[in-house]
Order: C-alpha cells, then structure tokens, then sequence
C-alpha cells in the first residue's frame, strides 16, 4: 500500500488527470485551485515539500500546479 | 408533538386529489368534497361516522365487507359507501332502522367465526372489530358456535416481530392489500374461495419463509389481532405516544413511539410524516430493541492504553482526562495534531456541536464525517453544475415521473420505504431505467411494464453517463428552451462539442462498459423523451475513483433534458444514513463551514468568529483518509469521534487499525463498544435517537424533528456530553435545549434562517432552504434559477480506475447493504433482524463458482492487494460473471480489509465498489480474522463487570 507521501503524489495526480481538459494551463490552474480549497495546509506543505526536494512521480501538469500553490 | 391516544383518524378512503368540488348532503348536512371522494370520507371529513371494516384511508377502496352500506336517494339497494364515488347533489343517509339491522347481521356473521376472548386478547382496546360490534349494537349472535369454523387454525409465530393468528382473521384482505399497494411485495394472498377463504403468506408458507420482508404495513392494516406485534402481546397495550424520526437510512421516517411509561411498545409509522407518509420497513417498524440492548455503554471509562482494562469514571472525570491528553498533544505536536469526525447518525445539533468544538476548542478545521466514505462526491458533483450540494426534489415528486432512472442505488433494501413508493409508480406505468452491475430486486417490480437493465462492468459509470448523453445531443433530445434559459452557453458549447465526440457513442463505449449499444439508446431515448424523467442514485455513483464525474455526469443529463425545476423530475441521491444530508449541512467536512461556507472565505469567517469569539482557521483541515495517513506519520495525535465506527466502515482496515494504534488519545463517543471503541482512551456512553431532542435531515432535505421518549440511559444527551467536553477543554458552550442550538445553526447558516423548532411544530417538517424567500421551505430546488445562476455543464471525461482485474486477481469485488442490516450493523446485530442475515457472505455468479468448484455454503478466502478474508460462499445469478459482492454488516467478516486506499480524485470518497479479488476455497479463517477474534475477546474483557460498576 501507499506511504502518505506516495499517497499525496497519487491524489494530487488523479486530481490533474481528471482536469487535463482545456489544456495545460488550464489544467494546472484548476489542479492548483482544488488543492488550495480542498487541502489541509500540512498537505500543500508536504506536496510543495516533494515537489521541491524531488517531483518526479508527479505529472507535468501536477507540478505546475503545486508551483502556483 | 406529543399525542396521547389521538391518533389521526381514519378517513376510510384515500384523499383524491381534484379542483373540481362537489356538493352532497349526508344526513342533512351539506357538505362539498373534491370530485372521486368516496362518500365514506366525504361523511367522516364532517364527524359522521360510518362503520367500516375493510376499509382504511391508506388502502384504494374494497367494498367487501358491507358494513359501511348506506342509502342514497334514488339508487337501488344499499350501496358501499366506499366504493361510492360523490356525485353532485346526491342525497345520502347513513343512519336508519334497516341500515343497522342490516350492519347487525353482517356483524353477526362475523362474530359466529371469531373467539369470544375479547377480554384476553392482545387487541383488547385497539381492535376495529371490537369498536365495530359495539357501534352496530351487536347483542347475541343466533347461528351459535357450534357449526364449522376457522377458531383451530394453526397459528405462526415464525416472524421474530408479530404473529399471525389465522383464527383472528375477517379476511378483510387489508393485509393483502397493503401488501400490494403501500409495500408493492405482494406476498400474502387470499387462498380459497367462500368460507374456505383464508390469508397466506407467499405459497402457503410461514411468514419466515415467505417474501414477507416484515415491512409491518400489514401489521398496521389489520383491524383485528391476526396480524399483532409480539410487543403487544407480552406486554399489551402502550398507553401514550410521542411522534419521533427513525434513526434508520435516509428516508427520514416518522414513527409514532408508543410507550409505555419509559419502555417502547411498539413504532407505528405516522401518518402525518411527509416522508413515509404512514409506511415503514423492517429496521425502523421493529428493529428498535438495540435502544435497551445489554450490550449499551452507561458509565463513562477511561484507559491510558489499549492494553490495558476500562476504569469507570464520573462524566466529569472522563472529561478532565480527555482535555488533559488533549492539551498535552497539543502542547507537543501543535494545533494541528488533533481532530474529529462528526456522525450522520447523530442530529444536526450535536454534528453542529461537535466540528464547532474541533474549530474553537481544538483551533483547526480538522473535522470531517462519515459523508466522507458515501456522499462527498455529490456534494462536490452538485455544487459544481448545480450549485447546491442536495438533491433536488421531495420523495412524493416521484408520483409525476413517467421516466425513472435508477443508478447504483438499490432502494428496496437500502431505502425501502422510498423503493416502496417508486414501485407504486411503476406499477402505474412510469417507465425504468437501472444503471447497476446487479439484478437489483426493483427490476422484479410486481406488474413493472417496461425496464431496461444496464448491467455494466464496475468502474465505467462515466462513461455509459457520457454514451448517453452523446445519444441524447446527437440525436437531437436534448430540450433547447430549458438550455437557453437556464444554463451557462459556453458551457453548454464546450460540452456539447465533448459529448459529441464518437469516443462517447454506445457503440465505442460498449468496450469498456460491456453494455449493449442499443440497449443504451433505448434508456437515453427514454428518460430524454418522457414528460418527467427522474434521477436518482446512490453509493454505486460516489464510492468510485470518479465518483464526483459521475455525480457531474448525471447533473449534466438533468440539464440538458430539462430535467430540473419541477415535480417529477430532477436529481436525487439517496443519502444512506438517517442524517448524512444534515451532518454536510452542519459544517462537518473540513474546508467548509455550516450550510457549506467555504472557510477561505473572510466574510464567512468574520460571521462565525463574532458568535463563536474564536478566530477560525482559513485552510482546510484534514479528511478522514488525511488523519490516517497523518497519524501513522506521527503527525497526528488526538482524535474525537462521535457516534462513527470508522475501524470497520472506512477501507483497508489494517491501514485504519494501524493509524488509530498510532494515536495517543481516542476519545469514542458511542452507545457501544464499537470496533473504533476497541482502540479508544476514552469511551463516553453515546445515547439512541429515542434518548434525546434534535432535528435529522434527509434525503429530500426535509428537516424533522427527533423527539426524547426516553431518558438517556447514561443520563446525558450526546449533545450534553460535547459541551461538557468542550468546556473541559477550555471553552464553554451554554445550551439548555437543542432548540437553542438550532437558533444559533438558523442565525448563522443562509439555508436555515428561517428554521426554528416553534415553526417545526407548526408545520410538522421543513425542506431548506427556508428563509426569507422561502419562509416554509423549499419542496423543489432550482424552480426559477440556480445557486450559481446558470447551470454549468461540466466536462466529464472518463478515466478507468486504476484498479483492474488481472490474471492475478481476476474478479471484481463489490460491496453494499441489504435490507435487514444497516451500515456495519451496531444497531441491527443487537435485535432480532438477525433473522434474515446472521452473517455477510460473498455472492458469486455459478460460472465463476464452477470454475473453481465452489458450492453454496463452502468458504472462500478473498484476496485483493490490499489483504484477505473469509467469507461463506452464496451462489447467485444477481451477478454477472466476474463480479462478485458482499455486505458489511458483521465486523469480523472483514469485508474492509479487502477494499484498498483508492478514492475519488476531488473528495477522497473510497472506491469500495471495485476492487480485484481473487477467490479459492478455504478450510480456515484468515490471519486478520483471527487476529480480530482475539482482539475482540481481550477488548471486551477489558469492560467493567455489571459488578464492578455497582461496586463504585
């Protein structure tokens, strides 16, 4: 099963997946606004966190996302 | 609303509805009634009574029992005056010298076959034929005893709630007909003809073998004591009633507790409850006896580890302890490091009570609710096209559909009483649509005319919503006014430009959802092509990694066929516990504040801060997955949860059990000890809905009020337990009534302005919003516009989940609920609902049974990627090859061990509607279940003896 952070990764990825219409930016906009609205700040911290030290699992759209949080 | 024995009275015949008034004279009085009333209720709207023993305002008029003959000027004979339509001007008299030796002599005839044991019969002072010997001036009967007669007949006393005394009966056929009418089950028939008339249950079978499925409406019909409750019998008769809200599913029930003294005699549903309006099923009629069951908590008890043995303590001791350990996270891990979980089972005040104590006493939004496992994605899906995170109608809209389509959602099991009345209108002729990769029973619907079955593959719900909808805009059903009107254009073009797409037809998607083409442009055409097509669904929508799409889906059809803003339309989820729709309304998700005010916004904060002297967070907190994840991080510490087993509802429990083993401090607050409480620091006894005041809202937003019928057994309401909490924690809360409590909800929360406990009793229930615009509620959402303005059609791509059957794990797992259990079964394991389903089993198509060599009976262990289990196999064609199913109703059957980590994509709501398995045959329980087994035994070891609380 899932580590928490591999579940952040999973979560803010299928967030971006199911947002990809309308193009990239778009799609990172959207992506950045649901995890603003709908994540607990330690969250956003962990995902900026990840992105910052690694990012790699994350989609390209996930981490344009996480960039504008 | 408190009656003592007045229970609303008996009309005779049903209320027709007509605008058309006519005027008739019943002795000497004028009276004007809508045109089709029978003149039986004509005459009892104006207190003139006529005797009456097959008839009753619940049932369509029968006319057999002669007791109710009248004359009427210029007809022949004696008509029955419930068969009797009013005709302009007619002339009637129910009251002559001929008419009462004629109402004698019916009455005679059926004296001549009943015992004469008024005195010791259980109906003794509640019996129609009683009341009706007496109004007809029954005196001696002269045909004698002695002659052929039904007073041996075997009696059946294999129903666990009522008995059946055949030797009773008047065959009447009230039972039959409430069986057929009000349940739509039609399990009791008249068998024979003349005197050898008599009333069986299914083929002449015991009622426990029967399709009786103990719904009561025959119970409540008959006028004699054939049908009586067992309660009745070992007890006799209540002596007051009080009118309370079932605490069973969505649906929202009103019963009648009739009481004796402190002790429940029986739940009669009421008559005047807008939701059941007089019906009831198996939970909510009978299954009550949990209330005083031996296993309740009563005494507080507090434990500084899971090791080690309960200590009872005062309420307010158990309290310091909990705010101690509280504090003491708090001081080492921060604000953050704790948090709660509302219940849907609790009322609106005590769900309000519970995330304010975690925003002000606590100082995060760490809260969250059940919801979170059902119904989160509909309110995400409904808020996003619609605007507002409810479903649209009143259950009583369903009379006006003429399409009805039915998704994920099995109401005859999970909602009954709402299944009861959509089967009524499909008897009349509405058409169905069933979206399911089950057989589900409403497909067997008694005299169902036209029903399509779209048994999908799980998991490709989007996509069939999309394969619909591409039939419905190109072939040009969609209603293009309603658009223009009423919805967003880019949107709609945005959409329509998707939708259309050949991606999306029935034919490209039949590879994915495995569903016959032209099956789907059947269903299409005939929900987009009715007058009224209605929507509605339930957890086989949400519980998806595209739960939110689908619910977006699903809006998206109601848009564009103009589906929304009237009766009979609309879309309606059917929430499953009895207040998952109040415990959202109340605040319980964690970016959200009561009536779903997001807590980023500062207007929204600065309202709550000034009534709550608080400052409130402006992020969201954590949901319920979050904390489990938090927790086994270490990073979360403290956790309250009231009245919500999450150790056996929420999935991949030995993720579940590894993060509440993590937590230094578990408050449970519960009537039992549930399996959460097993890992809990704190037990605070919980109470039942019979315990204590509040309001529960259900699935049509209809808010009803819970009434206290009994004192709480542990002497505090869970909403006094919360603010002694609160307050030993540091901030007081001071309520002397819940009706307090609902001023504060209707002061801060738009929908509810206008809601008040005086007004509830005023109008007996009240659907929000309520509020200046709507001062009585709101019966039908978006009638003139949207929340948002326009509908917004969303964008509803369908990405497979990425859970998938593999050589591996071939099968597909699904999971749901039947109708004699409810959610993990804490309430209906403890009463005789055991009956019907002693244990889950896994239902498995004969294909997939064949292929393994597995028979009816045999053990199965169950295999995901997430764990194991085993379950007894049921052979069953409800499925379809490759899927398989169980319930979760008993906690050692570890139907969650199974279901895995993945959810929706905006909501976290689980996907516990697919998972891989893979099945063999087994001689042993699995590793976790025995685990469980012991764990169980040494938890409940850990209980004070009855002894030990007396000691103290």
């Amino acid at each position: 099963m899932r580590t928490a952070e591999q579940q952040l990764i999973h979560m803010v990825n299928q967030i971006s997946e199911n947002n990809q219409h309308g193009g990239f930016d778009k799609a990172a906009e959207i992506t950045s606004v649901h995890l603003q609205k709908f994540w607990a700040r330690s969250m956003k911290k962990d995902i900026v966190a990840y992105l910052a030290s690694d990012g790699t699992e994350l989609s390209e759209i996930s981490k344009a996302a996480v960039k504008q949080l | 609303m408190l009656e003592y024995f007045q229970p609303s009275k008996d009309l005779g015949t049903p209320a027709i509805l007509s605008e058309i008034m006519i005027s008739i004279d019943i002795d000497g009085v004028a009276i004007s009634v809508p045109e089709g009333t029978s003149v039986m209720r004509a005459a009892a709207l104006h207190d003139i009574n006529i005797p009456k023993l097959c008839a009753t305002d619940s049932l369509e008029p029968f006319g057999s029992c002669r007791l109710c003959a009248v004359q009427i000027e210029g007809r022949r004979g004696y008509p029955a005056s419930c068969t009797t339509p009013v005709v302009e001007g007619m002339q009637v008299t129910t009251q002559t010298e001929k008419l009462a030796k004629l109402r004698r002599n019916v009455m005679e005839l059926y004296i001549s076959d009943h015992p004469l044991d008024c005195l010791t019969c259980p109906a003794n002072g509640d019996c129609e034929l009683q009341d009706m010997a007496g109004a007809v001036g029954l005196r001696e009967v002269r045909y004698g005893f002695s002659g052929e007669n039904h007073l041996q007949v075997e009696q059946d006393h294999s129903n666990p709630y009522f008995s059946f005394d055949p030797s009773k009966c008047i065959v009447c056929s009230r039972c039959v007909r409430a069986c057929e009418e009000v349940q739509g089950t039609f399990a009791l028939t008249i068998d024979g003809r003349g005197f050898d008339s008599k009333v069986v249950a299914g083929q002449d079978q015991d009622f426990i073998d029967s399709d009786c499925v103990s719904c009561g409406a025959c119970v409540q019909a008959c006028p004699t004591s054939t049908l009586m409750e067992k309660n009745v019998i070992d007890q006799g008769q209540p002596e007051h009633s009080i009118v309370t809200t079932c605490a069973y599913c969505g649906v929202g029930c009103s019963f009648e507790a009739q009481m004796k003294g402190d002790q429940v005699i029986r739940m009669v549903p009421y008559k005047g409850g807008e939701a059941n309006q007089g019906h009831s099923c198996v939970k909510g009629r009978f299954a009550f006896g949990y209330a005083t069951h031996g296993d309740r908590i009563k005494e507080p008890m507090i434990r500084d580890s899971i090791d080690q043995p309960w200590r009872v303590v005062s309420w307010q001791q158990a309290f310091d302890f909990a705010a101690a350990k509280i504090h003491k996270i708090q001081a080492e891990y921060g604000r953050e490091s704790v948090g709660g979980i509302t219940s849907s089972r609790c009322t609106n005040e005590e769900t309000f009570l519970v995330q304010k104590l975690i925003r002000t006493a606590f100082g995060n939004n760490n809260t969250d609710t059940c919801a979170r496992v059902c119904h989160s994605p509909t309110g995400f899906g409904l808020k996003t096209t619609l605007g507002e995170s409810a479903g649209t109608q009143t259950f009583e809209s369903i009379r006006k559909a003429d399409s009805i389509v039915v998704i994920g959602a099995n109401p005859t099991d999970a909602h009954p009483v709402f299944g009861s009345l959509m089967r009524r209108r499909l008897r009349e002729g509405a058409s169905l649509v069933v979206i399911d990769p089950r057989n589900i029973d409403l497909l067997k619907t008694p005299h169902l005319k036209e029903a399509i079955h779209l048994q999908l593959r799980p998991g490709t719900n989007v996509a069939l919503i999309n394969a619909l909808a591409h039939v419905i805009i190109t072939e040009n059903l969609q209603d293009d006014a309603f658009i223009a009107e009423r919805c967003a254009t880019e949107a709609f073009s945005d959409w329509r430009a998707f939708i259309s797409e050949e991606r999306h037809s029935p034919e490209s998607s039949e590879t994915i959802t495995g569903v016959d083409p032209i099956l789907v442009r059947k269903a299409a055409k005939s929900y987009a092509t009715a007058a009224n097509g209605a929507i509605f669904y339930g957890l086989g929508v949400t519980e998806h990694s595209q739960g939110s799409t689908m619910v977006m889906g699903i809006a998206n059809l109601a848009l564009a066929t103009g589906n929304l803003g009237r009766e009979g339309v609309g879309v309606n989820p059917l929430r499953g516990q009895n207040n998952v729709q109040g415990s959202c309304d109340m605040g319980s998700f964690p970016h959200e504040l009561p009536g779903y005010q997001h807590v980023g916004v500062k207007a929204v904060r600065d309202k709550f801060e000034a009534a709550w002297n608080v400052k409130i967070d402006h992020e969201p907190g954590l949901r319920i997955p979050n904390m489990f994840d938090a927790a086994i991080s270490g990073k979360f510490k403290g956790m309250y949860v009231q009245g919500e087993d999450i150790a056996q509802s929420d999935p991949n429990t030995h993720h579940v059990e590894k993060a509440l083993k993590s937590l230094d401090c578990l408050i449970v607050q519960d009537i039992f000890l549930n399996e959460t409480a097993k890992f809990a620091h704190v037990l605070l006894p919980g109470s039942t809905f019979l315990e204590k005041d509040g309001t529960f809202t259900n699935a049509e937003r209809r808010i009803n009020r819970v009434r206290k019928v009994m004192p709480p057994l542990a002497g505090l309401a869970d909403w006094e337990v919360t603010l002694g909490l609160a307050k030993a924690l540091g901030y007081e809360m001071n309520y002397s009534h819940p009706s307090e409590i609902m001023d504060e909800i209707a002061m801060l929360t738009p929908t509810f302005a206008g809601v008040s406990y005086d007004k509830l009793e005023k109008l007996g229930s009240i659907q929000w919003p309520c509020n200046e615009q709507s001062p009585e509620g709101t019966p039908t959402m978006h009638v003139v516009d949207f929340p948002i303005g326009k509908g917004n059609f969303a964008i509803t791509e369908f990405i497979a989940t990425q859970e998938r059957s593999s050589k591996r794990l071939p099968l597909l797992l699904t999971t749901g609920r039947i109708l004699s259990q409810y959610n993990v079964g804490a309430q209906t394991r403890r009463t005789e609902n055991m009956a019907w389903h002693a244990e889950d089993v896994l239902e498995i198509h004969p294909h997939d049974a064949q292929e393994r060599g597995v028979a009816d009976g045999d053990w199965l262990g169950i295999t995901s990627r997430a764990g194991n289990t085993v379950l007894r196999a049921k052979v069953s064609s409800r499925m379809q090859p490759g899927v398989v199913y169980t319930t979760f109703h008993h906690p050692g059957s570890g139907a969650n061990v199974i279901t895995t980590d993945n959810s929706d994509w905006a909501t976290n709501c689980p996907e516990y509607k697919v998972t891989a398995v893979q099945v063999e045959k087994v001689s042993q329980p699995s590793i976790w279940q025995k685990e469980f087994q012991k764990f169980d035994k040494k938890q409940k070891k850990f209980l004070p003896t009855e002894s030990a609380i007396e000691s103290l």
